[in-house]
């Protein structure tokens, strides 16, 4: 075996197995924050790992750049996504209090609802 | 700047965005030759005109040595949170905790509060919540939290990440506003401390 392959033959298990227990981990979490906490990190390592151990099988740089854009654009849609959610599952009143240290959001909503004098029109109410 | 007259202005605005296009036709076809650039440049040319998109007064800068460092830092926050993260699936998920935080934002730029609320759903246990643009206010959930103990951590990974992205991205007066209010914020701290 070269040094490519030795390469390849970690990095592409190792990529695996940083999804794996991403998608375990979207199983176990009891909350939906702690779930895209779980699925989102670990998948992105496991998708640069398996991407980085797709590279080296290439024969060369140019071929490989493609494989960069795909990181690339993982990166940039990857927070997009997780913020959404984030929000939406505020929103619609998901996250439970009862796995939270400290809530800065629902005090300041609750200040805004309290200035505003009048309940249920905020855009940022929670039901 | 004012010898120049609108129209070019727009255009030349625009410009670093249909070369972005550009590089990624190229690289999309894999190949640099003259005739895939030049029907790169018509594609994005074209897809920008068709779409109608804003032209975003993009007024930023590149540092490569604070870049380097941002880059160095969200890697390994990523690869240290992806494995803190394996280590609690598999010990218990159910009594992790998190918390959410609100962290005053110290700069006042769009394109960099965007980043940053971007960035800091890469790093270590933490997630951008909520977004408030006028109080320049940014919600962040973080994880996991074992006490009140460590809600400051979680805070200053916040504020730190946020200066990485200002100084490695921010226009001089930006990094100047940023530590104008930073300047401010300390001296608020320190002038009434039982105020919060």
């Amino acid at each position: 075996m070269t040094a490519t392959d030795w390469a390849t033959a970690v990095l592409l298990p190792l990529g695996a197995l940083f999804a794996l227990t991403g998608t375990i981990g979207m199983v176990r979490f009891p909350t939906l924050l702690g779930r895209m906490h779980a699925s989102t990190k670990p998948d992105t390592v496991a998708l640069l790992l398996i991407l980085a151990g797709a590279a080296f099988r290439l024969p060369d740089l140019r071929t490989a750049l493609p494989l960069a854009l795909v990181a690339v654009f993982q990166f940039m849609t990857m927070p997009v996504l997780a913020q959404t959610l984030g929000r939406v599952s505020y929103t619609r009143g998901m996250v439970v209090a009862e796995h939270l240290v400290t809530d800065e959001l629902e005090d300041a909503l609750e200040k805004r609802r309290a200035e505003s004098g009048r309940t249920g029109t905020g855009p940022g109410e929670r039901d | 700047m004012n010898a120049v007259n609108g129209a070019g202005m727009r255009l030349l605005g625009r410009l670093p965005m249909v070369l972005w296009l550009t590089v990624m036709w190229a690289v999309l076809w894999g190949d640099a030759s003259p005739g895939t650039l030049i029907a790169g440049f018509a594609v994005g040319a074209g897809c920008y005109v068709a779409a109608r998109l804003p032209h975003l007064p993009v007024r930023l800068r590149f540092r490569p040595l604070w870049a380097v460092r941002l880059a160095v830092r969200i890697l390994w926050d990523l690869l240290a949170s992806s494995v803190q993260m394996a280590y609690f699936t598999f010990d218990r998920p159910h009594r992790v905790r998190g918390a959410i935080v609100a962290v005053p934002l110290r700069t006042d730029s769009d394109l960099l509060m965007a980043m940053v609320s971007g960035g800091l759903s890469l790093v270590t246990g933490s997630q951008t919540i909520e977004l408030d643009r006028e109080g320049g206010v940014i919600y962040v959930h973080g994880i996991p939290i074992r006490g009140e103990g460590d809600v400051p951590r979680l805070r200053r990974d916040v504020r730190r990440i946020e200066e990485l992205f200002v100084r490695a991205f921010g226009s001089t007066a930006d990094i100047a506003d940023f530590e104008a209010t930073e300047h401010a914020m300390h001296a608020a701290r320190a002038a009434g401390r039982e105020e919060r």
